[in-house]
């Protein structure tokens, strides 16, 4: 790998060269300058045991599916009561219909929210044949009523997902992750060359599966915030991809004869800083909807803060050092 | 320089009408600050009240969909129009091969009236009642047979307490079938006999005023024959009429004079509420087509309330740590990103205001979102021009060179993340559409302050900026 190569004719370049050059010889010397296209077997594996610990979590744990995935009905009831426990919630709903008795039974709480208990409960009633039913306007009302006058409290929500909605929802996810993943291949082969094509979207799969598998591992709700999330984060990721790959095109060209391993690592190296301060100011942000909201929307937070990490992570040690073998020419 | 009047010129036009667009009279009332944001609409999730989604029927064999579903919607909105609903929103949707129905009522606080009028097919009927039962027929063979022999079909009460064997041809005859009439007046009336219940009275339309007469002289049985308990009564039982609705029997009884008029009543015990619903569902008509409730979703206003001021809080922190990492990080170039941001959100809040895009929960997070991408443009064009002053470049020659080169960069960075956005609102379901459209909405205002109005700042103050020769982040 120590292929150096000094290549003088470059008057641009001579006057900048000082003391941190790196092993290659670099045409980008100020600012940041380390080796990431040297060292990026290390990194390559790091990715990959979190991938693999990813795809373990998510084949055999499974996810904790939001009610629009499941089907069913879900009630968020806010009680007046302080330290009633997800247990007490159970003991006291359990006995208002048959579906009640497995009821899924989460507390939702956010910061402020003070004295304040939310939960959730997710029933799955069925009909006669087993099959996953709605509720009739009728039997809404008598259940509210119940389940208000058991735990005390008031029925914020009360959503219902039919069966068919559900699995709808579950095609139009798989739709639209494949349509955003195959336009942006085809949009960035189209911009650059195919094998950065590849790379982006190599290094798309590695963000969206960690992430994806982040909500398996820690049991946050897969809902459908959560797909927006993995949606955008493929879309932000592959900007901060493209960003990489736009410096490298420039550099080719104005760089032209050098080693391309060169080129490629001072790229990383001097969009580095927008890399990180971008990422680090997306990651704030979208850590607050992870800290401040209750419900739903808090999993989109939890997928964009993962997803703003593993995009930067990608960004800088996978997208453009995974291809670079058989890159040929910039 | 000439072309940055014009770049200030066309900022301030776009600041100026987004301003105007959010401080038009006739948002909600608000005070204080609360005013900039009254005019934009606030989605289901975070105002309160019902969504209810349904799948359209629509029978294979019928030709024509659309117009099917077309019909629905008129119906529906009928409906919810004579019942008082008049705030409601009625649509129709496409997803794949499937027609839906959304119907959005802002501030309704219980689902049942509004799933009760949108749900019910309204398909009416009069029958020929020839039995009854007390028990649920359809499980004894002897019943079933019975109905075959008949030509008759069991249906069930209202209240599910009895059965009825009904006849959709009055005495065997094909000419006395009255189904789906049009009636042109239905309205709640007290009940002249019961205590305090209201009865539907309605009225035919003309076309239908013959059959009806037909079908009440038919059946018509003379009040001495009610009071005589003999064979005749027997026979009499076999000739009440029965009206049917959403295949259930609202009303059995006899028919005690032929109706010439086209006037009639439905009992059953009414409220004033449900008998003003079953007025608006007669007036309304009869759905084209079977709906299947797919999604209902009932939301407190509370919950948005509390919802609101997490996000809102979620909001001011997160824009307050961008702008002082901008600031620390690149000193006067972070204030122009600064100054960026709130420009930025003032053109997205008021094309939120100005289009009447309505602000959903996932549209806030969008939005949340945004802020914190939005400094991405200023990052890319400060870091160049750090760079280029490094390389020797006066500055006001680095500034000019960073906006050529960052433009296609943003170009083509952003452009994917609206591929993203655009899946989404194609292939999102309700309220995540709402995300959709603030992202995408604020990637072009982000794009505008990074490119235009960033410029035009940066440009002034060129005097100021200073940068270390020597780079700032070193290992």
């Amino acid at each position: 790998m120590k292929e150096v190569k000094k290549d003088a004719a470059n008057k641009q370049n001579t006057k900048a060269t000082s003391a941190n050059d790196s092993q290659y010889g670099s045409v980008y010397s100020r600012g940041w300058n380390l080796d990431f296209v040297g060292k990026r077997y290390y990194f390559i594996t790091i990715s990959a045991i979190l991938i693999v610990i990813s795809l373990i979590s998510i084949f055999t744990k499974g996810f904790n599916f939001g009610v629009e995935f499941l089907g069913g009905s879900e009630l968020i009831v806010e009680t007046t009561s302080n330290n009633m426990t997800v247990a007490d919630v159970r003991a006291k709903v359990s006995d208002i219909a048959p579906e009640f008795k497995d009821a899924r039974i989460l507390q939702v709480q956010a910061i402020g929210q003070g004295e304040k208990n939310t939960f959730s409960i997710v029933v799955t009633p069925k009909d006669e044949n087993g099959v996953l039913k709605t509720y009739t306007a009728d039997e809404k009302v008598n259940l509210t009523q119940k389940v208000e006058s058991a735990l005390g409290g008031k029925v914020l929500t009360f959503n219902e997902v039919s069966g068919d909605s559900a699995n709808e929802i579950k095609n139009l996810t798989w739709q639209a992750v494949v349509v955003t993943l195959l336009a942006i291949l085809i949009y960035v082969a189209l911009r650059f060359k195919f094998i950065f094509g590849v790379g982006a979207v190599i290094a798309l799969l590695h963000d969206a599966i960690i992430t994806v598998g982040m909500f398996s591992l820690f049991g946050v709700e897969m809902n459908a915030s959560a797909i927006a999330a993995v949606l955008t984060l493929i879309g932000y990721s592959i900007n901060d991809t493209i960003v990489v790959f736009d410096r490298i095109r420039e550099f080719g060209k104005k760089f032209k004869g050098r080693d391309i391993k060169v080129i490629i690592n001072d790229s990383i190296n001097s969009t580095l800083t927008r890399t990180l301060n971008t990422g680090i100011m997306t990651f704030f942000t979208v850590l607050m909807l992870l800290i401040f909201p209750t419900g739903s929307i808090r999993s989109f937070g939890f997928g964009m803060a993962i997803g703003t990490v593993a995009g930067a992570y990608s960004t800088i040690f996978i997208a453009s050092p995974i291809v670079i073998r058989w890159v040929k020419s910039l | 320089m000439r072309s940055d009047r014009v770049r200030l010129i066309i900022s301030l036009v776009l600041l100026v009408a987004a301003i105007v667009a959010m401080l038009w009279p006739g948002g909600r009332p608000a005070q204080g600050l609360g005013k900039l944001f009254s005019r934009i609409k606030l989605g289901l999730d975070l105002s309160g009240g019902v969504r209810l989604e349904y799948k359209v029927e629509v029978e294979k064999s019928s030709e024509n969909s659309v117009s099917v579903v077309d019909d629905v919607w008129t119906v529906l909105r009928n409906r919810l129009d004579s019942a008082g609903y008049t705030e409601a929103v009625v649509r129709k949707s496409f997803r794949e091969s499937n027609s839906f129905i959304e119907v959005e009522i802002p501030d309704a606080t219980d689902t049942t009236q509004a799933e009760k009028l949108v749900g019910s097919t309204g398909l009416l009927w009069f029958g020929q009642a020839i039995d009854e039962r007390s028990y649920d027929p359809t499980t004894n063979p002897d019943d079933v047979n019975l109905a075959v022999r008949e030509n008759a079909q069991w249906y069930p009460s209202k209240d599910g307490s009895a059965w009825y064997l009904v006849k959709k041809e009055i005495n065997n005859r094909k000419d006395l079938v009255l189904s789906g009439p049009r009636i042109t007046q239905a309205m709640p009336v007290l009940d002249q006999q019961g205590v305090a219940n209201y009865v539907v009275s309605f009225t035919l339309d003309k076309a239908f005023v013959d059959i009806f007469k037909n079908i009440t002289k038919e059946l018509y049985v003379p009040e001495q024959v009610l009071n005589s308990g003999t064979t005749q009564y027997q026979t009499a039982m076999k000739k009440r009429l029965a009206i049917v609705l959403d295949d259930k029997v609202q009303f059995v009884g006899f028919v005690v004079s032929p109706i010439e008029d086209g006037k009639g009543q439905i009992r059953g015990n009414f409220t004033f509420d449900e008998a003003k619903e079953l007025a608006a569902i007669l007036r309304s008509g009869a759905l084209p087509a079977r709906l299947v409730k797919t999604n209902a979703q009932l939301i407190s206003p509370l919950l948005g309330q509390d919802v609101i001021i997490q996000c809102l809080y979620a909001g001011l922190i997160g824009t307050a740590m961008v702008m002082v990492y901008m600031l620390a990080f690149y000193g006067i170039m972070g204030l122009v990103a600064d100054i960026g941001i709130i420009y930025a959100l003032v053109l997205l809040f008021g094309f939120m205001a100005g289009t009447g895009s309505i602000l959903t929960l996932p549209g806030i997070a969008g939005i949340i979102f945004t802020i914190g991408t939005l400094v991405d443009g200023n990052v890319i064009v400060n870091e160049r021009i750090k760079e280029e002053i490094r390389a020797g470049k006066t500055t006001k020659t680095a500034i000019e060179l960073s906006f050529s080169h960052s433009f296609w960069t943003l170009f083509d960075s952003n452009l994917t993340t609206i591929i993203a956005a655009l899946a989404l609102y194609y292939f999102g379901t309700g309220t995540i559409k709402g995300f959709a459209i603030t992202t995408i909405v604020g990637i072009f205002a982000a794009m505008f302050m990074n490119l235009v109005f960033s410029k035009v700042l940066l440009d002034a103050i060129s005097g100021a900026i200073r940068v270390k020769k020597i780079g700032g982040a070193q290992k």
